[in-house]
C-alpha cells in the first residue's frame, strides 16, 4: 500500500491508523450531535455545581 | 465627514471590536508562526560526505534524507569549479528519500558543487542547498555548505493566515459548547441557546474563520504549485497546474482531506443559520459537531507536519504535535473568542452585573485554559525534544530561544493563577493580598492577554531559529569496495551506503582505461556465517562503463560476500557491512525525550482529571459491577501480553527453523580459482557423481540446499551418490562453491 497521508514514516499500517481515527472522529461528531439533540435545554438551566462557591456563580443567564 | 467615537457609542463599540480583532489576528498570527519556519526533513546519510576529499570519484552521489520527496518536483546537479553541469539525477526509483545522481567516469581532479533541490512530500516545502566534494587534494578556498533554508514570505502568510483562522475556528467552536452556553445558556433563546446578538457574533467569528481558511488553503495551492514549477501565479492559473499538485502529490493530499473536512464543517454551520428558525433545538448540536469537526482539521495540520517525519518515535510525535494544535486551540483560540464575544454579551450590563457575566464565563474558561495552557507548555517541550540529540544544543541559539519563551511562559502561568484564585476568593482567603489587585479582571486579563502575546512572539522568535543539527550525515563510515581483474577487465565495485537495509550496487567496468559496454553482468551478496544467499541481481548497463542494481539482500552488519559474474567469469569479494553505515529511519528516545513524555502524560492526565472524575461519580460503582470490570481488565490485559508473547516466540522458532545457523561454516570464498579447484575435485574425488540421476536430481534442488548439507553430501553421500574419497575442508568447500555455481 502505497502513503499517502501519514507519508510513511509510522509504519506499515500508518494509513489504516489514520483513516481509523479519522472515521473515529466523524463517528464522535455524530455521537455528539445526537446526545445533544435530545437532553439539551433541561441541562442548561440546571444548577451550578456544588464546588463554585456561591458569591461567584458560573452561571449567569443572559437577557 | 469624521465620526468621533465618543460621540457615537456604537460606532465606537465597532472600533473597539475591530481593534480587539486586530490584535487577536496578529496574536494568533504570531502563534501560528511555528509552523512555518519549523525544521525541515535533513540529509541522515550522505554519499559523498560533505567537503569530502577523494582519491577518485565514486560512481553516484546519493543522499539520503529524514523524509520522502516528490520525485517530480526534486532534483540533484553537480557542477564543476568552472560552474559547468557534470551530471543530474533525482529521486531514486526504489526509495523515496533517496536523491542521486551518477556521475560520469574519468571526472578530473577538483572541486565539484552538488546542489540538491528538495520538495518535501509532507508539506511541499522546497529547500536549496548546496555540498561540497573533492577529487584529489582538497581546494582551498572553495565554498563549503551553502543551504537556503529560509522559508518563502508568502508561504509564511498563508500558513499563519491558515493556522490563525484554524485556530480561532476551533476555539470558538470549543468556547461556545464547554465556555459560552454552561455560563450564559438559557433555553429562553432555543436557537443557540444565547442572546441573538450573542449568536450573530460568534457567527460572524466562525463565518470569519471559514473564510480566512478557505481563502488560506487556495493561496496554499497556488504558492506551492508557483513553487513546484517555478511558474508565476499567472501560468499556475492559465495553465491549470494548480490541479496536477492537488492531484498528484502528498501535500494536495493533504490538502484535499483538510479542505473536505473543513466543506463538511461550512455545510454543518450552513446547516445551523438554515435551520434555525424551524429547527432552532439543532443549532447547538451542529456546533458541538462543528467542535470535533476542527479537532480533525486541526489533526491534518499534525498529519502534514515534520513531526510525523520524526525519527523517534513518530507516532508519539505526531500525537504530541496534534495535542499541541488542539491545547493551542483551546487556550489562544478560546481566549480571542471569548475576547471577541464578551462586548455583545456584556452591552446591556452595567456595574456589578458586567463582572457577573464575566466571572460566569471565566469560572469555565479558566480549567479549560489551565488545562490547555499545560498541555501546550509539555507538548511543545516534547516537540522541541526531538530537534535536541547532545546536551552541547541546549546551549545553541535554539536552545537560548526556548529558555527566553518559557521565562514568558512562567509569568503568564503566574496571571493566570492569580484569575484562578480571584474566582474563589474564600477559598483562597490568604491570598486575598494579591487577589485583590485582580478582582476586577477587565485589566488582568489585558495583562495576561499581553503576556500571551509576548509568549507567541518568543514562540516565533523560537520557530524562526534554526534547531541545531543532528550532523548525522557528517560521520565518516567508508563504503565498501572492491576491485579486481577479469581477463584483462578492470573491475571497481561500490555498495553504498554499505550498511543494512537498501543498497546501491555499482560496478565499473573498464579496459585499458575504457569503458567495457554490453557484457552480462550479475551480482549476489551471501551471509556465510548464516548460510544464507540472495537472489543473483542483474546489474544494467547504464553506460560509459557502469553497471548497477538495488537490493535489500544486506540485512545485518558483519562480514559478507559479494559475487560478481562478468560474461560467466566470477570474481568474489569479502566485505564488511557497517552498521554505522545505514541510513538511519528510526532514533530511540534518549532521557530528556523520556522525562518530557512522562510531563506530556502528566498534562494530558491534569487535563482529563475533571472529566474522569466526573465519570467515576457516574459509575456503578457495586461488588459485583467492580469485579467484573476488573476481571475483564485483567484478562484483556493477560490475554493481550501472552498473546504478543507467544506471537514473538513463534517468529523466533520459526526463523530458527527456516534459516538455522549451520553447523559447519563455509570458510572458502567462492571465486573463480575455488570454483575451478572444485570442478576439478568433483570429477576426480566423487567417482560416479556426474551422470547418476541423483546428481541431476540435486541440481535442480540447489536453491533450497544449503552449503552445509552439500558439505555432508561429499562426505557422507546422498541417495545413491556415495561418499566423495578424503577430501581436506578447503578442497570439500571448494566442491560445494562448485557445486553451488551450478545453480540456475
Amino acid at each position: 500500500m502505497t502513503p499517502i497521508l501519514a507519508h510513511g514514516a509510522l509504519g506499515a499500517a500508518d494509513e489504516i491508523i489514520l483513516i481509523g481515527v479519522a472515521v473515529g472522529f466523524l463517528i464522535l461528531m455524530g455521537i455528539s450531535f445526537m446526545m445533544n439533540r435530545n437532553k439539551l435545554v433541561e441541562d442548561v438551566d440546571a444548577p451550578a455545581p456544588e464546588e463554585t462557591p456561591s458569591d461567584q456563580p458560573d452561571h449567569f443567564r443572559l437577557d | 465627514m469624521r465620526l468621533h467615537p465618543k460621540k457615537h457609542p456604537r460606532i465606537s463599540r465597532i472600533i473597539s471590536g475591530w481593534t480587539k480583532l486586530a490584535l487577536i489576528a496578529v496574536l494568533l498570527l504570531v502563534l501560528s508562526a511555528p509552523q512555518t519556519v519549523s525544521a525541515h526533513g535533513y540529509i541522515v546519510r550522505s554519499i559523498p560526505e560533505d567537503r569530502a576529499a577523494l582519491e577518485r570519484a565514486p560512481a553516484r552521489v546519493s543522499y539520503w534524507f529524514s523524509e520522502e520527496l516528490e520525485p517530480d518536483f526534486s532534483s540533484i546537479t553537480v557542477r564543476d569549479a568552472t560552474g559547468e553541469v557534470v551530471a543530474t539525477g533525482g529521486v531514486a526509483p526504489e526509495s523515496g528519500v533517496l536523491l542521486s545522481a551518477r556521475l560520469p567516469s574519468g571526472l578530473p581532479d577538483g572541486a565539484y558543487v552538488v546542489d540538491l533541490r528538495l520538495a518535501f512530500a509532507s508539506d511541499g516545502h522546497v529547500i536549496a542547498e548546496s555540498r561540497t566534494f573533492f577529487i584529489g587534494e582538497a581546494v582551498g578556498g572553495t565554498a563549503g555548505a551553502v543551504s537556503n533554508w529560509s522559508a518563502e514570505p508568502f508561504e509564511v502568510l498563508w500558513r499563519a493566515a491558515l493556522l490563525s483562522s484554524t485556530l480561532l475556528l476551533f476555539g470558538t467552536f470549543t468556547v461556545y459548547t464547554l465556555v459560552l452556553v454552561p455560563a450564559w445558556g438559557s433555553s429562553t433563546y432555543p436557537a443557540g441557546l444565547l442572546p441573538p446578538r450573542v449568536m450573530r457574533r460568534l457567527n460572524l467569528l466562525v463565518i470569519g474563520g471559514l473564510i480566512g481558511a478557505f481563502a488560506a488553503s487556495i493561496a496554499a495551492l497556488l504558492q506551492q504549485s508557483s513553487v513546484f514549477f517555478g511558474a508565476d501565479v499567472g501560468r499556475v492559473l492559465t495553465e491549470g497546474l494548480w490541479n496536477v499538485v492537488r492531484i498528484g502529490t502528498r501535500f494536495g493530499d493533504t490538502w484535499n482531506a483538510r479542505l473536505l473536512l473543513l466543506a463538511l464543517i461550512a455545510a454543518l454551520f450552513g446547516a445551523t443559520l438554515y435551520l434555525r428558525r424551524e429547527y432552532p433545538n439543532l443549532v447547538y448540536p451542529l456546533w458541538v459537531a462543528g467542535a470535533w469537526g476542527m479537532a480533525l482539521v486541526l489533526g491534518a495540520w499534525s498529519v502534514s507536519a515534520h513531526a510525523a517525519g520524526s525519527l523517534t518515535l513518530a507516532w508519539v510525535a505526531l500525537l504530541s504535535d496534534w495535542m499541541h494544535g488542539l491545547a493551542a486551540g483551546f487556550w489562544a483560540g478560546g481566549l480571542a473568542a471569548l475576547t471577541l464575544v464578551l462586548p455583545s454579551a456584556l452591552q446591556p450590563y452595567t456595574g456589578d452585573q458586567r463582572r457577573q457575566v464575566i466571572v460566569a464565563a471565566l469560572n469555565r474558561f479558566s480549567p479549560i485554559a489551565a488545562a490547555g495552557l499545560v498541555v501546550v507548555v509539555a507538548t511543545g517541550v516534547y516537540n522541541a525534544l526531538n530537534w535536541f540529540y547532545q546536551p552541547a544544543d541546549v546551549g545553541t541559539g535554539y536552545g537560548g530561544a526556548l529558555a527566553i519563551k518559557l521565562l514568558f511562559v512562567v509569568l503568564l502561568i503566574a496571571v493566570g493563577a492569580l484569575h484562578r484564585l480571584a474566582l474563589a476568593p474564600e477559598r483562597y482567603a490568604r491570598f486575598v493580598h494579591w487577589t485583590r489587585r485582580v478582582r476586577t479582571f477587565l485589566p488582568s486579563l489585558q495583562l495576561e492577554s499581553g503576556l500571551a502575546l509576548v509568549v507567541l512572539i518568543a514562540a516565533g522568535w523560537l520557530s524562526a531559529t534554526p534547531p541545531p543539527d543532528p550532523n548525522l550525515a557528517g560521520e565518516s563510515v567508508p563504503v565498501p569496495r572492491v576491485s579486481a581483474e577479469l581477463n584483462g577487465v578492470t573491475l571497481s565495485g561500490e555498495i553504498t551506503p554499505g550498511g543494512p537495509g537498501v543498497n546501491s550496487y555499482d560496478v565499473l567496468l573498464t579496459q585499458n582505461g575504457a569503458p567495457v559496454e554490453g557484457v552480462n553482468a550479475r551480482i549476489r551478496l551471501a551471509d556465510p556465517l548464516r548460510d544464507w544467499r540472495g537472489a543473483w541481481h542483474t546489474l544494467d548497463d547504464v553506460g560509459d562503463g557502469l553497471y548497477a542494481a538495488v537490493g535489500d539482500d544486506l540485512t545485518q552488519a558483519g562480514d559478507w560476500w559479494a559475487l560478481i559474474e562478468v560474461d560467466g567469469e566470477r570474481a568474489a569479494f569479502s566485505v564488511n557491512v557497517n552498521e554505522a553505515a545505514a541510513v538511519i529511519r528510526q532514533r530511540p528516545p534518549n532521557s530528556f525525550q523520556l522525562l518530557a513524555l512522562v510531563g506530556v502524560i502528566g498534562a494530558l492526565g491534569f487535563a482529563v482529571y475533571p472529566l474522569a472524575r466526573r465519570g467515576y461519580r457516574k459509575l456503578d460503582r457495586s461488588p459485583t459491577s467492580l469485579v467484573i470490570a476488573l476481571g475483564a481488565t485483567a484478562a484483556t490485559v493477560a490475554i493481550t501480553v501472552i498473546g504478543l508473547g507467544a506471537a514473538l516466540s513463534s517468529q523466533s522458532e520459526y526463523e530458527a527453523v527456516v534459516s538455522p545457523p549451520p553447523a559447519v561454516v563455509n570458510a572458502v570464498l567462492p571465486d573463480q580459482a575455488s570454483l575451478e579447484r572444485g570442478e576439478v575435485a568433483l570429477e576426480s574425488r566423487c567417482a560416479g557423481w556426474l551422470g547418476d540421476p541423483a546428481f541431476a536430481a540435486l541440481t535442480e534442488r540447489l536453491d533450497r540446499t544449503r552449503d552445509e548439507d552439500m558439505y555432508a553430501m561429499t562426505r557422507d553421500g546422498w541417495r545413491t551418490l556415495p561418499p566423495c574419497a578424503v577430501l581436506e575442508d578447503q578442497t570439500r568447500w571448494d566442491v560445494v562453491n562448485y557445486l553451488r555455481s551450478l545453480e540456475e
